[in-house]
């Protein structure tokens, strides 16, 4: 039987439910800039009707729960773009870093290599002149540093991103438990019946920190997310993490391991991916690049060098010394020879011959084995390390703008609008007023009631 | 439809974007370089090594032209004193060989030819920073030593061998004549004539001597012939000279086409960039701080 304490408990509800209402707006303005924060929604639900007779009446409203509005697939999305994000501007940082080496086309190996057979050429004007000879063995030498400066700058990078390697292993652990940690709760509270949103958050924004270090992949459980990495290895399942661990690898460099077993090498994304693949793939690309050259060089000189007399009309020697292996060569790369009358410029024995200078100009423009010539390998070298930098640039510009829409994407589900907040504020507050005035009205009509009794 | 909210990230990208654009034009310009690592055009970088290798080498073959061009023309200038020496020795045989001539005179002119045969030795003897010109490629050896002993007069220490010298790719030039070939040719032998004079005049004929002057008019035609050698070489590395110039200049236009900044496109990005850049900015003032709060009393 609806009667006037009816409409004053709906009344009441409705204040209640508006003002908790009110508390999510005021939650959601609090939080307009935490990042990762999705907006929450307040879910209202009418309460159950009563029937009497031929009346059905309602009895109010509830405030049923605090939803957070988030688009799950979009979420995954972002984590696989963060990780081919930051994989590409690590990898365009250390490439940077590289190609400083290669920059100036008339320094490092090419310039050198240009200014020794100068040097040779400026040799064949006048063979028996000292200041000739020896700056042909100067700028021998100034090769061989050449060689050596290159290796080093190549050398150092690695072994810089050799030592991000364990460091980087070490956060992803601290992430990893810490998301095992958050999956457990969330668990909780969905078993509560309750919204884990503000819990859920958080973890979102882990795996989102995750997925800079390295690429994973994510699936929803009833248990949580279980975390892997892009091929498969369980990093986070349920409750329970897993650590990877970092180790010396069978190549002296610091290796990744999951549960003992070595998976380096599938590593992919992220800043570790990037680390691994330019210290694994791209820097020991060019190192074999600038060891073949320069083993290549030395043989071909000196076979050509060996053909001539010197000075003292002896034949000649090893110009270069000669390098057992093709790898490592270019550290190795060295001048055999310090007495500048040892060059063998002679091709008949006497001292003022030239002809052996000519050929050994020749190697200039001969192809080496590997099918170029000696600056040709170079410039190929050049082009090697320049396509990896702009590549992995143009990667950089397509992931930045392609994560920069997939968050406005996530903004337009989840971000907080004040514009939005403000509305609905003055909504909450005009339906808070309104069965505010119920209350009064009721409590009038109160009055008049109990006033029945007594006047008259 | 909902929109995102937060447009200030976007907002800031923008601003980032024509900030790095402005950057970039600014550094074009001030460096005068559209490629300053490889990875700015990796193609044109790799080009450029081949460039610099090219334009590296043409300063280098110039430097050569005119080390040569300098050893050409002392040979040159030697093989002329030579001419004028044979010139005198072509007379004084001839007046060793008229019947007038007695044989005091011919004793005397025979010692003026020894004199003249001794400055010929000088002369085939010249150096140049102590490179014999005229000793084929045993260029520290002194090529001629005067022997009264053998039938020339003279002793030849030199070689046959002959230098050649690139000048630019692909081009060679011979930079030599060894003293062998100039002055004891088969066909005009400077020194066997000019002893075979001195020795005619000393103890032969008039008629000897006649036959000595010949064969000396020989050897002066093998010299004069021989000169137009250093004569071409010279004109070749002229010529060479001023190809190598041209090349260098085109190697220089390349290198601008491959790695230069055109500056009129430059200037205009730096515009257009600067624009954007003001447009960004200015729309991030508009829109920032607007919410419909502002409207709420």
């Amino acid at each position: 039987m609806p009667g006037l304490s009816t409409s004053l408990n709906i009344a009441v509800q409705a204040l209640n439910a508006e003002q908790g209402a009110l508390d999510v707006t005021s939650n959601n303005i609090a939080n307009v800039n935490t990042p990762g924060y999705s907006r929450e929604v307040a879910v209202f639900q009418e309460s159950p009707t009563v029937q009497e007779g031929n009346v059905a009446y309602g009895t109010g409203v509830t405030l049923l729960q605090f939803q957070s509005v988030r688009d799950q697939m979009l979420q995954l999305r972002i984590y696989e773009e963060t990780a081919q994000q930051s994989n590409a501007e690590a990898q365009f940082n250390s490439l940077s870093q590289i190609q400083t080496a290669f920059a100036d086309p008339s320094q490092g190996v090419g310039g050198a290599l240009t200014a020794f057979f100068n040097g040779l050429s400026q040799l064949s004007t006048n063979p028996t002149d000292s200041n000739a000879r020896q700056q042909v063995l100067i700028a021998a030498n100034n090769l061989a540093t050449a060689f050596h400066q290159s290796v080093s700058a190549l050398d150092q990078e690695q072994a810089e991103l050799d030592q991000t390697v364990p460091k980087t292993v070490n956060q992803i652990n601290q992430l990893t438990s810490q998301i095992a940690q958050l999956n457990s709760q969330v668990a909780q509270l969905t078993g509560l019946g309750k919204d884990p949103g503000t819990v859920q958050d958080q973890r979102d924004q882990l795996v989102q920190q995750l997925s800079e270090l390295v690429n994973v992949s994510v699936t929803q459980t009833d248990q949580g997310i279980t975390v892997t990495t892009g091929n498969g290895i369980p990093l986070v399942v349920a409750a329970q993490s897993f650590a990877l661990q970092s180790g010396t690898s069978s190549g002296g460099l610091q290796g990744v391991f999951a549960q003992g077993q070595d998976v380096t090498s599938q590593i992919q994304g992220g800043t570790l991916g990037a680390a691994i693949q330019v210290r694994d793939t791209v820097i020991p690309n060019l190192l074999s690049q600038l060891d073949t050259l320069a083993s290549q060089f030395t043989s071909s000189f000196n076979a050509t060098h060996q053909a001539g007399f010197d000075l003292n009309g002896n034949a000649g020697g090893n110009f270069f010394t000669p390098l057992t292996s093709v790898s490592g060569a270019a550290s190795k790369f060295s001048v055999a020879i310090s007495d500048p009358n040892l060059i063998a410029a002679s091709s008949d024995g006497s001292a003022g011959s030239n002809g052996n200078v000519a050929q050994m100009l020749a190697v200039q423009n001969q192809p080496l084995p590997e099918g170029v010539t000696p600056i040709q390998a170079y410039a190929n070298l050049v082009l090697i390390v320049g396509n990896y930098g702009s590549s992995a640039q143009a990667n950089v510009a397509a992931s930045t703008a392609s994560l920069q829409q997939l968050n406005d994407q996530r903004g337009a589900v989840s971000g907080v609008s004040l514009d939005e907040e403000s509305t609905n504020m003055i909504k909450y507050q005009r339906a808070y007023e309104a069965a505010a005035r119920v209350v009064t009205t009721v409590d009038s009509m109160m009055q008049i009631l109990l006033g029945m009794g007594v006047t008259k | 439809m909902r929109v995102n909210p937060n447009i200030a990230p976007d907002i800031l990208a923008a601003i980032y974007n024509t900030q790095t654009q402005e950057q970039t034009a600014l550094q074009e310009l001030s460096t005068g370089k559209r490629v300053n690592v490889p990875s700015d055009d990796p193609l044109a970088a790799s080009l450029m090594v081949s460039n610099q290798d090219q334009s590296s080498r043409t300063d280098q073959y110039l430097q050569n032209i005119d080390t040569l061009t300098n050893q050409m023309q002392t040979a040159d200038t030697a093989l002329a004193s030579v001419v004028t020496a044979l010139n005198q020795a072509i007379s004084l045989g001839v007046q060793g060989s008229t019947g007038t001539a007695t044989a005091a005179d011919r004793q005397q002119i025979a010692q003026n030819l020894q004199g003249i045969q001794q400055q010929i030795v000088q002369l085939a003897n010249t150096e140049v920073g102590g490179v014999y010109l005229f000793a084929g490629t045993a260029t520290t050896t002194t090529p001629y030593v005067l022997d009264s002993s053998s039938p020339s007069g003279v002793q030849y220490k030199g070689n046959m061998g002959i230098n050649a010298v690139q000048v630019s790719d692909g081009v060679t030039v011979n930079t030599n004549l060894p003293g062998g070939q100039l002055f004891q040719n088969t066909n005009g032998d400077v020194f066997g004539s000019l002893q075979q004079l001195i020795t005619a005049l000393q103890i032969g004929t008039a008629s000897d001597a006649a036959t000595a002057t010949n064969a000396l008019r020989d050897a002066y035609n093998r010299i004069t012939g021989s000169r137009v050698f250093y004569g071409n070489v010279e004109n070749q590395l002229n010529s060479t000279q001023t190809f190598l110039n041209q090349e260098r200049v085109n190697l220089s236009s390349q290198a601008t086409s491959l790695i230069g900044v055109d500056i009129t496109k430059a200037a205009t990005d730096l515009t257009q960039a600067t624009t954007a850049h003001d447009a960004a900015l200015a729309a991030a003032a508009k829109m920032l701080p607007t919410s419909l709060l502002d409207y709420l009393k």
